[in-house]
């Protein structure tokens, strides 16, 4: 028995010791280059290729299910949801009237004060959520759809209510956004009341959105709607973000920090809008995780939870 | 009759068919894919699967295929690629570590012995995600150390249970 156990002593591969260190050692390169560049793309995608025939196959009961509850409850959603529409449609047919007049009031304005065409109506694609990865640090949704539909990185996701967030991967067949409270987004915002132009980013409190690098005698306070801006060409500008919640102002820095909560609700639908913005000339790339952590630094004031 | 911890490690390790240890733990992994992991304090049960088979069969399951599955669940998560490969590598490696003196003990205690390992290859992990984000992400990753460990015993038993069978029958038949 004993020589037994010497024999397969040395008919074993490396040793242990030998395989924790190089295993450990690529896993740390791994996570420093996921980190920092985005090189470990194509292992992920090569993963997630392999990994999407699984992930259908598990949640396709949970499809199944839904599909059935529709099917069998038919008549009293549709009959509910037909309502909702009807009562949407009426406050929005008051609200496109009014659009429509301050379009062309604002167009006629443009013109007299010799301003240029803004932007024209863009693409879009409409995505289901396939599921929410758990995660304790991020907070991202992953869609149905990926690079094949015309989604590519740094788009963003908006709802009936508002911005949702910012697509940061894709593959073929699916695509990762970021929520517009998760750090790695920064969204160049606008308040309603006055115009004042800021930038929100997620908060390291959960679900909420975080308005920093103001001075403390900004005209900002509680209650302000916060709508995007349409600086930096990504996020087109008039989409609700948020609504201000409260403003810390620090008179000895010189600086103030404010709180928002999101205008969107991606907790309660399942469709989102991609909006197909024209991304990959450098300027309108997400920021790496690099610059996310220096950030997350120098802009901590008070962080206690 | 043999009891469970009587077994040695070498006899226990040949009774096991390769498709019964591969069955087994992509069955988990296919069940880790579902959204029941939202939950922050959810046990492990890809982990604990995988790390029963490091002990029980330690030449065709290690700390590569650890690895691996590691890398499919943070691809999966959409996390920092290799951090649950960590956490699975670090398990792995101290499970096997003390293979021959874990074995030697029934199943309650096995999960003792296995506790520092589970709760100090997540710490490891959690230290690293919340380097990466500069926040803490709370101690509910504490839980799900503890509720993994907690699990040991029944998840042994049941992947246990075959060999359970064979053995009875075994002795039943001289």
């Amino acid at each position: 028995m004993q020589r037994h156990v010497t024999l397969r002593l040395f008919r074993r591969g490396p040793a242990a010791e030998v395989t924790l260190t190089l295993l450990v050692l690529l896993a740390i390169v791994l996570l420093f280059t996921d980190a920092t560049w985005t090189k470990t793309n194509p292992v992920r995608q090569a993963i997630a290729t392999t990994l999407y025939p699984f992930q259908r196959a598990v949640l396709f009961p949970r499809d199944m299910l839904k599909m059935a509850n529709e099917w069998v409850n038919a008549a009293a959603l549709i009959k509910s949801e037909n309502e909702a529409l009807q009562r949407q449609r009426i406050t929005l047919a008051q609200v496109s009237t009014n659009a429509a007049l301050l379009s062309a009031e604002n167009t006629q304005l443009r013109r007299l004060l010799g301003v240029l065409e803004t932007a024209v109506d863009r693409p879009t694609v409409v995505v289901e959520v396939l599921y929410e990865p758990v995660n304790a640090f991020t907070r991202r949704i992953v869609f149905n759809k990926g690079s094949r539909a015309g989604i590519a990185q740094g788009m963003p996701v908006i709802d009936e209510s508002g911005v949702v967030g910012q697509i940061t991967r894709v593959t073929p067949m699916s695509s990762e956004a970021a929520m517009l409270t998760d750090e790695i987004v920064s969204i160049p915002v606008q308040v309603l009341r006055n115009g004042l132009r800021l930038i929100a980013f997620g908060s390291s409190a959960p679900g909420k959105v975080e308005v920093r690098y103001f001075s403390s005698d900004a005209d900002i306070r509680e209650g302000d709607q916060l709508v995007t801006s349409g600086v930096g060409g990504v996020f087109p500008a008039g989409l609700a973000v948020g609504r201000v919640d409260h403003v810390e102002r620090n008179p000895a820095s010189g600086f103030a920090r404010a709180e928002a909560q999101p205008a969107s609700h991606p907790e309660r639908h399942r469709h989102f809008l991609v909006l197909q913005v024209p991304t990959g000339d450098g300027l309108t790339s997400l920021p790496s995780a690099a610059t996310i952590s220096s950030t997350g630094l120098a802009g901590a004031t008070d962080k206690t939870k | 009759m043999p009891m469970a911890h009587d077994v040695g490690p070498e006899s226990v390790e040949t009774t096991s068919g390769v498709g019964y240890v591969w069955a087994t733990m992509l069955l988990v992994w296919v069940l880790s894919l579902l959204p029941w992991r939202v939950w922050h304090a959810a046990p492990e049960l890809l982990l604990l699967v995988i790390t029963f088979w490091s002990l029980h069969d330690s030449r065709r399951v290690g700390m590569l295929v650890a690895f691996l599955f590691g890398l499919t669940l943070d691809v999966h998560d959409v996390g920092p690629l290799g951090l649950q490969a960590l956490m699975f590598v670090l398990t792995v490696y101290g499970a096997q570590a003390m293979q021959r003196r874990v074995l030697r003990f029934d199943l309650l205690q096995q999960s003792i012995h296995l506790l520092p390992v589970f709760v100090g290859a997540k710490l490891v992990t959690v230290l690293i995600g919340s380097f990466l984000v500069s926040a803490w992400p709370g101690w509910s990753w504490l839980f799900s150390a503890l509720l993994t460990t907690a699990c040991w015993p029944l998840v042994s038993w049941l992947l246990l249970l075959p060999q359970h069978r064979l053995d009875d029958a075994e002795g039943g038949s001289t």
